[in-house]
């Protein structure tokens, strides 16, 4: 039953990912797990481990990332499921370490719908050739249900026969194995992070801030909140300053256009822009 | 000048900018669910049979972006459509070409790279000591965002059209946020170094003491010496050295490098070093 629960779950998240986007993060979907399995903490804390191990991995462009929704759901479900009366980090672990695998999986599967999806361009090309705008409704389901399934399937396949093997995984391995992999999960979100820095560190001055960021953390031990916004007021700063610089740039930049090589100046000067 | 569109279909165009993503295939990427999108307004705003299926089909070509502007392209391009004359359609479709990408990279550096890390690490540090709040709240902040930055982006971008988009030429409003987004995500980024990624050693270095010649008699945990130097140290190189070997594959290996992780800290654990 609990299992059927699940899988109905999943279908519904998986639709809410490509569409309203309400939950698509583990934080979000893990204690919903957790909250059907009747293991709310374990839920909550896998949910946050997963959250900032995933935190820099998005869609960008047409690049498809690992699907959090599956492997957050089957890793937290099969996790809790197959973990009996474990300690907290022994749970975590497990799904830390389930979470990657079944993402990657998943994500495969993700990749084929996108191609099956390219029939509806011909499909909507007869529309809009007939300026058929009532039957534009339609376009959507096939694909949903699609990528509802692709969510739902692995689920219930994953949890109606996955539960019980990695139970006896658990217990035939070494005690360093499951300790090493619990540590592993407050290691590996630096990944995440990572990812994040690669997305926003455009220009190395950039660095600055990361170490302010690091600094007021580390040792002056503030918060998320006091620090975003002590964040704003820096990046009020900041703007400020480089619009200013920017603004003088193209100053001297027109100055020297005279001189034989002023092209190139200019085209730095707008290249700091 | 007088809107063809009244409040009932923005609401449409809303609803059907949700399912935008549902369509994305390899081919137009979000091309059909713009089309389905803003077929009800253009079915408002065109009259003439054929003039509606030109329409429908000068939106079917390739189009992504992020979903908050895809909301705004949405209204600009229904407020585009219902103002231009004939001669100027050809316009629309670079007016969307062009913004789908600064909007898309607004859109991810504030939604994605900025608030949803902000969010989502205020919830998980709540989530960890056990709170259920840490969910919910992020749950609420997030789609303050999600939802509501949609739904104005819509109607600010079909009602405010076109004034907005020469206006922001001139002073480059989009630039100055991301700008400041950037700035904010990066410091929050930062923080997430010092509180979330914990690395420690239990190491402890055996020191030769002079005065009873004894070997291992005294000993330095290389832990706190470490914290001498600087709090969380080892959590600022290892997210360094992983951001070094991400930007040299241009992130491609993420997940490959998330098991070799996971590989060499049950390495290290046997050996006792971490």
């Amino acid at each position: 039953m609990k299992i059927l629960i699940i899988t109905i779950l999943s279908f519904v998240l998986g639709i809410d990912d490509v569409s309203t986007k309400l939950f698509r993060r583990p934080l979000l979907i893990a204690p919903l797990v957790g909250l059907v399995l009747g293991n709310l903490p374990a839920g909550l804390v896998i949910g946050a481990t997963l959250e900032i191990m995933w935190m820099g991995i998005g869609n960008v462009g047409a690049y498809m990332a690992p699907d959090l929704i599956t492997g957050t759901i089957i890793s937290t479900s099969l996790a809790i499921m197959s973990g009996g009366s474990r300690p907290l980090p022994t749970l975590v672990a497990t799904a830390v370490t389930l979470a990657v695998p079944t993402s990657i999986l998943a994500q495969q599967l993700l990749v084929l719908i996108e191609t099956a999806n390219c029939s509806l361009n011909g499909w909507a090309k007869r529309m809009a050739d007939n300026a058929d705008v009532k039957s534009t409704v339609w376009l959507i389901y096939p694909p949903a249900i699609l990528t509802g399934l692709a969510r739902a399937l692995p689920t219930f396949l994953a949890l109606e026969f996955g539960a019980g093997a990695i139970q006896n995984v658990i217990n035939s391995l070494p005690k360093f194995v499951i300790n090493g992999l619990s540590t592993s999960g407050s290691i590996i979100p630096s990944v995440g992070i990572a990812l994040l820095m690669m997305s926003m560190i455009k220009k190395f001055e950039l660095w600055m801030f990361l170490i302010l960021g690091f600094v007021l953390a580390a040792y002056l031990k503030l918060e998320v909140l006091p620090i975003t916004l002590i964040a704003i007021v820096f990046a009020f700063l900041y703007e400020v300053a480089t619009r200013k610089v920017s603004a003088t740039t193209v100053q001297s930049a027109t100055t020297v256009i005279e001189t034989p090589d002023g092209e190139e100046d200019d085209e730095e000067g707008d290249y700091d822009l | 000048m007088e809107h063809k569109l009244n409040q009932k279909d923005l609401w449409k165009m809303f609803w059907r900018l949700n399912t935008m993503r549902i369509t994305l295939n390899y081919e137009t990427l979000q091309g059909v669910g713009f089309m389905r999108a803003i077929a009800p307004a253009l079915s408002k705003i065109y009259t003439d049979k054929k003039d509606l299926s030109e329409a429908m089909k000068r939106h079917l070509v390739f189009y992504n972006s992020h979903v908050n502007g895809d909301a705004a392209i949405l209204g600009l391009t229904a407020a585009m459509e219902e103002s231009t004359s004939a001669d100027e359609k050809e316009g629309i479709n670079a007016l969307k070409t062009g913004l789908m990408g600064p909007l898309a990279g607004l859109g991810d550096s504030l939604v994605k790279f900025t608030w949803v890390p902000i969010v989502g690490s205020i919830g998980a540090s709540l989530a960890f000591s056990g709170s259920i709040a840490g969910p919910i709240l992020m749950f609420v902040l997030y789609n303050i965002v999600n939802i509501l930055g949609r739904y104005y982006a819509v109607v600010y971008g079909y009602k405010a059209g076109i004034d907005f988009l020469n206006k922001n030429k001139k002073t480059n409003v989009i630039q100055r946020i991301s700008t400041m987004a950037n700035v904010v995500g990066l410091m929050v980024v930062g923080s997430l170094i010092a509180t979330v990624i914990k690395v420690k050693t239990p190491v402890k270095i055996a020191v030769h003491s002079n005065l009873s010649g004894k070997i291992g008699g005294n000993s330095i945990a290389l832990q706190s010496m470490f914290d001498k130097i600087m709090p969380s140290v080892l959590s600022l190189l290892v997210t360094i050295v992983v951001y070094l070997i991400l930007k040299k594959t241009n992130g491609k290996h993420a997940a490959m490098l998330i098991i070799i992780m996971m590989a060499l800290t049950v390495l290290l654990k046997y050996f006792g070093i971490v």
